[in-house]
């Protein structure tokens, strides 16, 4: 219950932060992918079940609020939180900015897929200089928020766990 | 046993979520507009729409003043252009006073008052979600009498300006699909030339309106303005009433002994620093609905 609860106040306050904070602090007039920053966090976290768990309701909501067949971010988040919490197990590095680099990759690969599947729908129209720079700024832009966000995500990921002590 | 079990419940997790989400888009894109998932999106949407109010009514008022931090150097300047822009308004409100009666009167004896568009004012309460869709929400929804395919506008001196149109409503809030954005179209007439054609969104980049006729003298001292068409389609009103200013021509391009010819339009309407608009209600609109 208050897994659930931790989870739906995460998610909600990202896609509030993301329509109506973020659109006035664009960088290059590009917004940040907060819910791929979340999902990539929980699962470096938490290991790969919860970074699908994750990404597939996030990924959800956020398409529920876009103008495009939904499903394509739910798909494209479970498989990116799924990916990053089973490469996380391999990644041995004490730095601290793992993190932000695993957000800045993860954020590049998930937007590319996302459109590529939104192309394979016939839905994307943007010209492939557009999308190379969104993927890029939101790469960026997602590593920057990263510092910033990571402490309170990393509370909000310790809220949601079971009990049990579970090593990845 | 518990380690070994782990990655394959996982495993058997993910390909659960990702089957779901498949179905998910497979359901939705066969059903098109008005599927069943619609009603889901909805719920979202106006589930969102309190806490945008919100944090948009705290947001708004720094971000105000941060950007007026940025022009603070020239405002001097501005305030005298404005003073002295007041002085020549209030002779030409004078004016329009005398000519509002006179219209009004008219109106009434030709019995236009049905047909001109009722509006409703609107506060932009949260931008769109994605890097690749131009939208923004607005704080009123059917409760209000929004209904899809309701052309968005700003009221401006010179009469309104085309913001977009509604795509989705909910009783408290609505998305209205921004001109620039790709999937936008609007039939657009030229003010001079009388050139018709399509306007189309393109994202960050200009409108662009594809024309019928061979190419248009763009003249750079006095930009030619674009406004919505309204022609009627098999008797069907179009969405938009004529004469919504679209933007202004920047340039044009066609091709010597081509037929294909295309300028690119200026958007009228500065859609970052958007924060009020009005909904025109007609007739039409809502039809399509589901």
């Amino acid at each position: 219950m208050r897994r659930t609860a931790v989870l739906v106040a995460v998610i909600v306050t990202a896609l509030l932060l993301q329509t109506t904070v973020f659109p006035e602090l664009t960088l290059l007039g590009v917004k940040p992918e907060l819910l791929y920053l979340v999902t990539v966090v929980f699962a470096a976290l938490r290991g790969p079940a919860e970074g699908a768990v994750v990404g597939f309701v996030g990924g959800l909501a956020q398409d529920f609020l876009l103008n495009m067949p939904k499903g394509i971010t739910a798909l494209t988040l479970t498989m990116l939180g799924y990916t990053v919490g089973l490469a996380r197990q391999y990644i041995t590095s004490p730095s601290p900015l793992l993190p932000a680099v695993l957000v800045a990759l993860g954020t590049a690969g998930g937007v590319a897929f996302h459109q590529a599947v939104a192309f394979l729908l016939g839905e994307e129209e943007d010209p492939f200089s557009y999308v190379a720079k969104v993927v890029l700024l939101t790469a960026v832009y997602g590593g920057v928020l990263t510092p910033i966000f990571f402490p309170v995500l990393r509370r909000a990921a310790a809220a949601t766990h079971s009990g049990r002590v579970v090593h990845f | 046993m518990a380690i070994r079990q782990r990655p394959r419940s996982a495993r058997l997790l993910v390909v659960t979520l990702v089957a779901v989400s498949l179905a998910i888009i497979t359901v939705d894109y066969r059903a098109g507009e008005g599927g069943p998932l619609e009603e889901a999106g909805r719920a979202v949407s106006s589930a969102l729409a309190p806490m945008q109010k919100a944090v948009s009514s705290v947001v708004q008022p720094v971000s105000d003043f941060f950007s007026s931090l940025a022009e603070l150097p020239s405002l001097a300047e501005r305030n005298d252009a404005l003073e002295a822009q007041v002085e020549d308004l209030r002779a030409a409100q004078q004016l329009n006073h005398e000519l509002v009666g006179r219209i009004e009167d008219l109106e009434q004896i030709l019995g236009l008052q049905a047909i001109l568009s009722r509006t409703i004012p609107a506060r932009v309460i949260g931008s769109g979600v994605s890097n690749f869709e131009w939208t923004l929400t607005i704080g009123v929804g059917s409760d209000d009498g929004v209904a899809v395919n309701m052309p968005v506008v700003t009221g401006a001196s010179d009469g309104p300006r085309l913001v977009g149109r509604v795509i989705q409503v909910t009783p408290i809030s609505s998305v209205v699909q921004l001109l620039i954005d790709r999937k936008f179209g609007v039939s657009g007439t030229l003010s001079t030339s009388n050139e018709a054609g399509i306007v189309e969104g393109r994202g960050e980049d200009e409108l662009r309106m594809e024309l019928v006729g061979p190419g248009v003298e763009v003249s750079e001292t006095e930009p030619e303005s674009v406004f919505t068409l309204g022609f009627e389609v098999n008797g069907e009103p179009g969405l938009y009433p004529p004469g919504i200013l679209i933007g202004t021509v920047s340039r044009a391009f066609s091709e010597p002994g081509s037929v294909d010819s295309f300028v690119t339009i200026r958007p009228a309407v500065d859609f970052s620093t958007l924060q009020y608009v009005l909904v025109m209600v007609r007739g039409r609109a809502g039809d399509e609905s589901p």
